[in-house]
């Protein structure tokens, strides 16, 4: 149906051409298409913009786990077989995937308890006791178990357990392996009361205490002979603890240099075992207080920390370090954790990370972490419980504990990130074999038991340091050269040297990195002393230019036009750039003896790298200067032109105007120019890469590298796991950039928009 | 001195100083512009080679590359001489003493020889062999022969790379394929066909509704068998093509070294000093076009950058795509559709702001969101039986364009919105006076008269994308791809690919390489190529801006 542009209503030309001729479907459709447009830009725009402020969400969201609380679950208690109470010592175990646990009970048998559903493995019963019972169990490396006997013997066992799959379903078998026992004291057949033990590449060492205060070592050193077979030499001594009360704990370390015996009256005594043959006392320290007797020591992970139980319930944590002064090594406590009300039992290490856990015979176990020194869960065993031995499952993720029925009970354990609190990111930290707190960052290393150290303190001060350098460098030259630009240079030249400005900030920080990387680092190396005489040396050459400039005939000075002295002065700062390198090997010839290196050395004792924070300053202080500059000049040249006129017409020179009247009203974006400056610098990644050597250190100088947080996060996320912490603390470094960068970003825009209703009043 | 004092107040030394600042900034642009010039054009102009009698009677052979005083020593000069024979020498450098070079001649028989390993070879061509039999002896004689037969070595080692690359690769690619068909359905249960059932007597799974991927089974096992013999008659041709390859080139070194050099390993062939003017340009503009079309060399420091362009073009043409509807739809909502109002400046600020945070959360992100998230889910969804091998759930050329997309939008969406404010509101008034909705003005009045300022917008993007490489490094980018994303193989565009990047071919031969002096010149070809595409894109954006707004200008009058 035809109808008139009259009921279109929205008008049209007052004498059509040819008369409108619309269907009023074709009307609707139009006007739904419109709507439907408005719907689709505003819902579209609408996605960007909350995608746009999705980043700092998912950021965050894998930055969250961090900071989550460790959990614990009580899983049940498994009490199959009889009531057969467990061995002392570590008579406790569980293969990795938390399906079947074992026991050692007193009277000589391994005995199974399944903890998930499916058979119970048969006991076994431990071949060769004739009669003898099973005194005491130590844990000894990955699998290994050394049980100690009521008749003086030593029986080494290897716990494996064969996983197969069938139909997708996973079943586990126990295959314990007994090696041949070992007769420690044949002459009087004590028991052995507690066992440590310890292989090396050289042999091993067995400690066994028989008596109150009665020691044997054992050692067993293999002789390889280049020919024929290899043949072992045993030896055992006697040693006694030179302490008044009785031997309650014993630890050997992995490499069987240290052995630590703590007392019933609440010492450690420390033997040296490097000489085998003479064990000697290094140092006997309390490490209870009120002298409680120690009752239980244990190793974390790698061997290098003790941990301390007494009757009192106190735990802590040792490591023989040096002393600061003096130099001589000493077992000295890093932590104190949240105690026990009763004495501790049970010390057990994870086997994955710097944690560990404790027991309580009152059923009380706490899960710990060594480089935090936080106690992080408190877990409580059923009614009336009495505890024996505590385990740590291989993954870290459960734990075990057997009472004195015999019985286990099992709590699983989520505690992905232990070793992140906010005081191990952004505090000191006593890491294992320092010998004070400190700030490091070293995010792998060679082995299992490496000890994460995830301090993001380098990493800061290492971006704000160099940040600082780069805007020593750039914030005078690009503020001075806007202010040549916006006030003195002559209109037509100034649409040459913007241009160039802008193709200076498109350039690439690969480039400049690149360059400054292989190219400026050897070539500044050579003129040190030449760099830091330039910002005397250039102004006076530009001053003496000047003076030059006022001493040639007028006629010769009116043919440059006013405001192009910046041309003119290019190849004055080439001049002075020379002047300024020759001066500075005469300097470094005269008075820094030749070479200012050793002279750096010996008289301030700053080392020189090659890529060093003077390099990376210059570099991205380029990289800063034409964000600065366009700001800058951008402000200056919205300064309302009456105010100039104002100034020139009472008399001031255009110096003046710029100075005292320009530069006060643009300060705002001044400001603003140089806090946008900050904010590049500050996430300026390739640069800091390529021109630093990336050592996290902690110093000003300028003449030593640095580690920024951005280099470390481009370098460092490749490697690291998804998930796991180190990906989830170079995601909370992201989150600390894009909230300084937001921040510093977003006042500096204020600044900036208040700046420009504050012209608009002018 | 009052004359100086008075100078000084009036300030006239300030301004100077000012001057200074502006001239010294200038100088260092033009310096580093001036510095990539000189070393990334020179790189490729052939250099004579010098034979230099040494006083201890040896002599060293090479091309001079640079020439410094000795430290401590004044008056004292010593030469870079890149002496090549990497594999007789050990290394590519030597630096000697000025002082003890007795005599230097430039002989024209000195041949440089480009190879497929090991770097060039400089000397003089001794002998050529057949079969370890010699064919043609001295250096004259030598090289004639040589050049009869170097075409035909060339073809054939341009063949076996056709039969690796071509043929052999796509019978990889599809036995890939079959195998990725057989996992898929291994995981719905079906492991083996019919056939094999019945002929191993193999119980038969109880088969739910109809048995759909038994029979596909054996059909794929008998492609994959058939591929299987493609692939070892493919083998028997180069097995072929190799033993026929036994000519070879004797090229004698200094102090009596020698290099038995098989002809097919030569890439080519110069004599430096005997080259004209002309000669040695038409070799510079043949080294250009190896650099800007051929595959890299020696862990990238020698042949070309193609793989690594075309890695960056097409990166930023999906990156392009992505970012231009979606940085055009957010600036029109933002000016066109939504109520100004402080929630609007709110978000314009944030968008701004977005410009400013650094490159490398971007990239976190991309690693976090579109490379975890996105990409994992997408793998177990669709690529299950590829897993635990990740297909979109690592770094790839998709995920490295996207998060590049959404680095650049804010730069999209400010110049849109630049251009969008900048449209006279009469221009709209008129179109809705004539009765067109919001959706026809908006299409067919704001749009046209806006797409100059979206194209600038866009084109700053790409400068901007072309030249970033932080973010690259965690989501995709490689030292050395070793397929592009773009091939004749089903479904060509390969987006879960990773790719080669400029930049990034800068910071890894730069820094990563194991021979950073042989690669430098390299290095700065590369960063004068990188730097040409994103000045080049940046003075076109600006260009067309001015343009822009001179013509509004005149409009707004």
């Amino acid at each position: 149906m035809a109808i008139s542009t009259q009921t279109l209503g929205a008008g049209g030309p007052a004498t059509p051409a040819r008369p409108l001729a619309a269907s009023r479907r074709r009307t609707r459709r139009r006007l739904l298409a419109d709507r439907a447009a408005a719907r689709l830009v505003a819902g579209g725009g609408v996605i960007i913009i909350a995608s746009i402020l999705a980043i700092l969400v998912v950021i965050a969201g894998e930055v969250y786990p961090l900071f989550t609380k460790p959990t614990g679950s009580f899983l049940g208690r498994h009490a199959a077989g009889g009531v057969r109470a467990p061995a002392a010592g570590d008579s406790l175990g569980v293969e990795e995937y938390r399906e079947v646990a074992y026991r050692i009970t007193g009277d000589g048998a391994i005995e199974f308890v399944t903890l998930k559903e499916g058979p119970v493995p048969s006991p076994v019963p431990v071949p060769g006791l004739d009669g003898a019972s099973i005194t005491t169990v130590a844990s000894a490396g990955n699998r290994g178990l050394l049980l100690g006997t009521s008749d003086g013997r030593t029986i080494p066992v290897e716990m494996r357990f064969d996983v197969a799959f069938r139909d997708g379903r996973r079943s586990v078998t126990p295959q314990p392996e007994f090696k041949e026992a070992a007769l420690l004291d044949p002459a009087r057949k004590r028991p052995i009361r507690r066992v440590a033990f310890a292989s090396t590449g050289g042999g091993a060492v067995t400690i066994a205490q028989v008596g109150r205060r009665e020691l044997l070592v054992e050692t067993v050193v293999e002789k390889r002979a280049l020919i024929g077979e290899s043949r072992t030499e045993r030896s055992v001594q006697a040693l006694t603890a030179e302490t008044e009360g009785e031997i309650t704990a014993l630890r050997l370390d992995g490499r069987a240099e240290d052995l630590f015996v703590g007392t019933s009256s609440g010492q450690v005594l420390r033997y040296d075992l490097r000489e085998r043959e003479t064990p000697k006392l290094l140092e006997a320290v309390g490490v209870s207080a009120a002298g409680a007797p120690v009752t239980a020591l244990g190793f974390l992970i790698g061997d290098r920390t003790l941990v301390a139980g007494d009757e009192g319930g106190a735990v802590s944590t040792w490591q023989v370090i040096p002393r600061p002064v003096g130099g001589e090594r000493r077992l000295t406590r890093v932590y104190r954790f949240q105690g026990h009300s009763g004495p501790v039992i049970a010390i057990t290490a994870s086997k994955r990370d710097k944690g560990f856990a404790t027991a309580d015979a009152s059923g009380q176990v706490q899960v710990h972490y060594g480089t935090s020194g936080k106690t992080l869960l408190s877990l409580k065993a059923e009614e009336g419980v009495q505890l024996r031995a505590i385990d740590f499952a291989p993954k870290a993720d459960g734990l075990l504990a057997v009472d004195a029925h015999g019985a286990i009970s099992h709590w699983g354990v989520d505690n992905a990130h232990p070793e992140v609190t906010l005081r191990t990111v952004f505090g000191k930290v006593w890491y294992e074999g320092y010998s004070e707190p400190a700030y490091v960052w070293q995010s792998t290393g060679g082995t299992d038991d490496f000890e994460a150290k995830l301090s993001l303190t380098p990493l800061i001060y290492g971006t704000l340091k160099g940040t600082f350098y780069a805007l020593l460098f750039a914030v005078p030259l690009a503020l001075l050269a806007a202010l040549y630009v916006s006030e003195f240079m002559h209109p037509n030249v100034k649409g040459y040297v913007k241009p160039v400005v802008e193709i200076m900030a498109a350039l690439p920080s690969v480039v400049l990195g690149f360059l400054a990387g292989l190219w400026l680092a050897p070539m500044v190396e050579r003129v040190v002393p030449g760099v830091f005489l330039m910002p005397l040396v250039l102004p006076s050459c530009i001053l003496l230019a000047l003076l030059g400039w006022r001493r040639l005939p007028v006629a010769l000075r009116n043919r440059v036009k006013p405001g192009t002295e910046a041309l003119l002065l290019v190849p004055v700062t080439v001049l002075g750039l020379w002047v300024a390198f020759a001066l500075g090997g005469l300097v470094e010839a005269a008075l820094l003896g030749g070479s200012y290196q050793t002279w750096l050395l010996s008289a301030l004792g700053l080392t020189y790298d090659q890529r060093n924070s003077l390099v990376v300053g210059i570099a991205m202080g380029f990289a800063v200067i034409p964000i600065i500059f366009t700001i800058a000049e951008d402000s200056l040249a919205n300064v309302p032109q009456h105010l100039r006129a104002g100034s020139l017409a009472l008399g001031a020179t255009r110096w003046q105007t710029a100075l005292r009247i320009v530069l006060p009203t643009a300060s705002p974006g001044i400001f603003s120019a140089i806090m946008i400056g900050f904010g590049r610098a500050v996430g300026e990644t390739m640069i800091v890469l390529m021109a630093t050597g990336n050592t996290p250190v902690m110093d000003w100088s300028i003449f030593n590298g640095f580690r920024a947080l951005s280099a470390n996060i481009a370098v460092e996320l490749p490697e690291a796991p998804e998930g796991g912490t180190l990906f989830r603390v170079l995601f909370l470094a992201a989150f600390l950039l894009f909230c300084l960068t937001f921040v510093v970003n977003t006042a500096a825009e204020l600044v900036r928009l208040r700046l420009r209703r504050k012209y608009r009043y002018l | 001195m009052r004359g100086a004092g008075r100078l000084w107040r009036s300030g006239e030394p300030f301004i100077w100083l000012t001057g200074g600042a502006l001239a010294l900034a200038l100088l260092l642009v033009a310096g580093l512009v001036g510095l990539i010039l000189v070393n990334g054009l020179g790189f490729f102009w052939p250099k004579d080679v010098v034979r230099l009698a040494l006083a201890d009677g040896t002599t060293r052979t090479g091309q001079i590359v640079e020439r410094e005083p000795v430290p401590g020593k004044a008056g004292q000069f010593r030469i870079k001489l890149k002496v090549a024979n990497r594999d007789l020498y050990g290394a590519d450098f030597q630096w000697l003493e000025e002082g003890q070079v007795l005599r230097r001649e430039y002989p024209g028989d000195a041949v440089v020889i480009e190879r497929v390993e090991w770097g060039p070879l400089i000397g003089v061509v001794k002998e050529l062999r057949e079969g370890g039999k010699p064919v043609a002896a001295g250096p004259a004689a030598g090289w004639a022969e040589m050049a009869k037969r170097l075409p035909e070595a060339t073809r054939i080692r341009r063949e076996i790379r056709g039969i690796e690359k071509g043929e052999i690769g796509r019978i990889n690619f599809e036995q890939e394929k079959i195998r990725l068909k057989l996992r898929r359905l291994e995981l719905r249960g079906v492991t083996a066909g019919p056939e094999a059932v019945r002929a191993e007597g193999l119980p038969r799974r109880p088969s739910r509704g109809e048995p759909r991927g038994e029979d596909r089974v054996d059909a794929l096992q008998r492609e994959m068998a058939d591929l299987q013999a493609r692939y070892t008659e493919q083998e028997g041709r180069l097995a072929a093509l190799r033993a026929r390859q036994t000519v070879s080139v004797l090229v004698a070194a200094d102090d009596g070294k020698e290099k038995d050099l098989p002809l097919v390993q030569v890439v080519n062939v110069y004599f430096p000093n005997a080259m004209g003017v002309a000669a040695k340009a038409g070799h510079y503009l043949g080294k250009v076009w190896e650099f800007v079309a051929d595959d890299p060399r020696e862990s990238n420091t020698e042949g070309g950058v193609f793989p690594a362009i075309f890695g960056t073009v097409m990166m930023v043409m999906i990156m392009s795509l992505m970012v231009t509807p979606l940085g055009v739809l957010a600036a029109f909502y933002l000016r066109e559709y939504a109520k100004q109002g402080p929630f609007v400046s709110l978000v314009r600020i944030a968008v701004n702001n977005l410009a400013g945070v650094p490159s490398i959360v971007f990239g976190v992100f991309g690693v976090g969101f579109f490379i975890y998230f996105v990409g994992g889910t997408v793998d177990r969804l669709l690529f299950a039986e590829a897993l635990p091998t990740p297909t979109f759930g690592t770094g790839g050329i998709l995920w490295a364009s996207l998060t590049l997309a959404l680095l650049t939008v804010p730069v999209v969406i400010v110049a849109t919105e630049e251009g969008l404010a900048a449209i006279p509101m009469g221009a709209r008034e008129a179109s809705y006076a004539v009765g067109a909705t919001k959706l026809e003005t908006t299409v067919r009045v704001v749009l046209p008269a806006v797409m100059p300022s979206i194209l600038t917008g866009l084109i700053l993007a790409m400068a901007r994308a072309a030249g970033e490489v932080a973010p690259l490094m965690i989501t995709g980018v490689v030292k050395l791809a070793p397929a592009l994303p773009l091939d004749s193989f089903w479904p060509f565009v390969h987006l879960d690919r990773k790719f080669m990047h400029l930049g990034f071919h800068i910071y890894d031969v730069g820094f990563q390489s194991p021979n950073v002096d042989a690669a430098r010149p390299m290095v700065f070809v590369t960063t004068l190529l990188l730097l040409a595409i994103v000045v080049l894109l940046n003075l076109f954006a600006i260009g067309l801006r001015n343009r822009l707004r001179r013509k509004y200008a005149v409009a707004a009058v």
